[in-house]
């Protein structure tokens, strides 16, 4: 009885926390350690990610990747721009502009863009 | 919130249980610099961890344990938990304040001898089972159980010499 008794003292005594002066000071340097964690992975992550886009882009040029695609575009303008000349008038078409599969392309590219702001935005919000 | 990884809310769990994971490594027996780094790691292992912490207990309690174990690593690292067998083979108090003179828990835990001390303040302050304790020590039960024992009579000859807790627990209900 009086060991339980006891134990019930001792319990409240552990719990009986003295005031540290400099608990503010503790605390900040806890969350400096945190913040510098933080930043040591950010940085980590963000030479890694230097490093494999590097590493892909050297791997692009080096397929010949880029000089596909030019071939590529060159076709789709011609087919765009055959496509266009049987659909529209030659007068409809605005002087100086340069209305072909690159700018198409260009377009498409910009909407994907577009697109994906759009998703990130509706993500964050709902 | 902090459970979703959020650090101004973490910042603030620091905030309100820092002194308890301190003062709790400083009664196990740390001098006030390593129970300062010790109860720093214990929370930043908190933060890592933090998704392991299934809210069946206070979140003080569960870096209170965090912090212990970090504190029994060390002990046992610098070779101090030796002091177990030493105990068992019968090593003496430490004379800390007259016998006759009414002390505080901390006093009386400094005068208890390392293992006894020990296991007193992982049971009693980090709120590990005997069991968890003995594991935590890599020491026998009956011998976490036996330094127990042995430090929570002599506190209570300290803490309150000729007081009567059974009259303590009834005025408590």
């Amino acid at each position: 009885m009086a060991e339980l008794a006891f134990d019930a003292v001792l319990d409240r005594m552990f719990a009986d926390v003295p005031a540290f002066a400099d608990a503010d000071t503790f605390a900040r340097r806890v969350e400096e350690r945190l913040d510098r964690g933080w930043t040591a992975r950010r940085l980590v992550i963000g030479g890694l990610g230097l490093i494999g886009g590097l590493i892909g882009g050297a791997q692009i040029l080096g397929s010949g990747l880029l000089a596909r695609l030019g071939e590529f575009t060159d076709r789709s303008d011609r087919v765009v721009s055959a496509l266009l000349a049987n659909l529209l008038p030659s007068d409809l078409v605005p002087r100086g502009v340069p209305f072909d599969g690159e700018i198409l392309w260009m377009a498409a590219g910009l909407a994907a863009v577009a697109v994906g702001f759009a998703i990130t935005r509706a993500i964050r919000e709902f | 919130m902090a459970a979703a990884g959020g650090r101004t809310p973490f910042g603030e769990l620091v905030r309100r249980h820092a002194s308890a994971v301190r003062a709790l490594l400083r009664r196990m027996g740390a001098d006030p610099a390593l129970a300062d780094d010790l109860a720093q790691d214990a929370f930043l292992s908190a933060f890592e961890q933090i998704s392991d912490f299934r809210g069946d207990g206070t979140f003080q309690a569960w870096v209170k344990r965090i912090a212990a174990r970090l504190y029994v690593k060390r002990w046992r690292r610098d070779g101090r938990a030796d002091a177990m067998a030493r105990a068992a083979e019968g090593e003496g108090d430490r004379e800390v304040v007259g016998a006759a003179d009414r002390i505080d828990l901390d006093d009386a835990l400094r005068a208890l001898p390392d293992a006894e001390r020990m296991c007193v303040t992982l049971c009693y302050g980090a709120g590990l089972s005997h069991a968890e304790a003995a594991l935590a020590l890599n020491t026998p039960l009956g011998t976490v159980k036996s330094h127990v024992k042995r430090g929570l009579d002599k506190l209570r000859r300290r803490l309150a010499p000729g007081r009567e807790f059974g009259d303590v627990e009834k005025a408590h209900g």
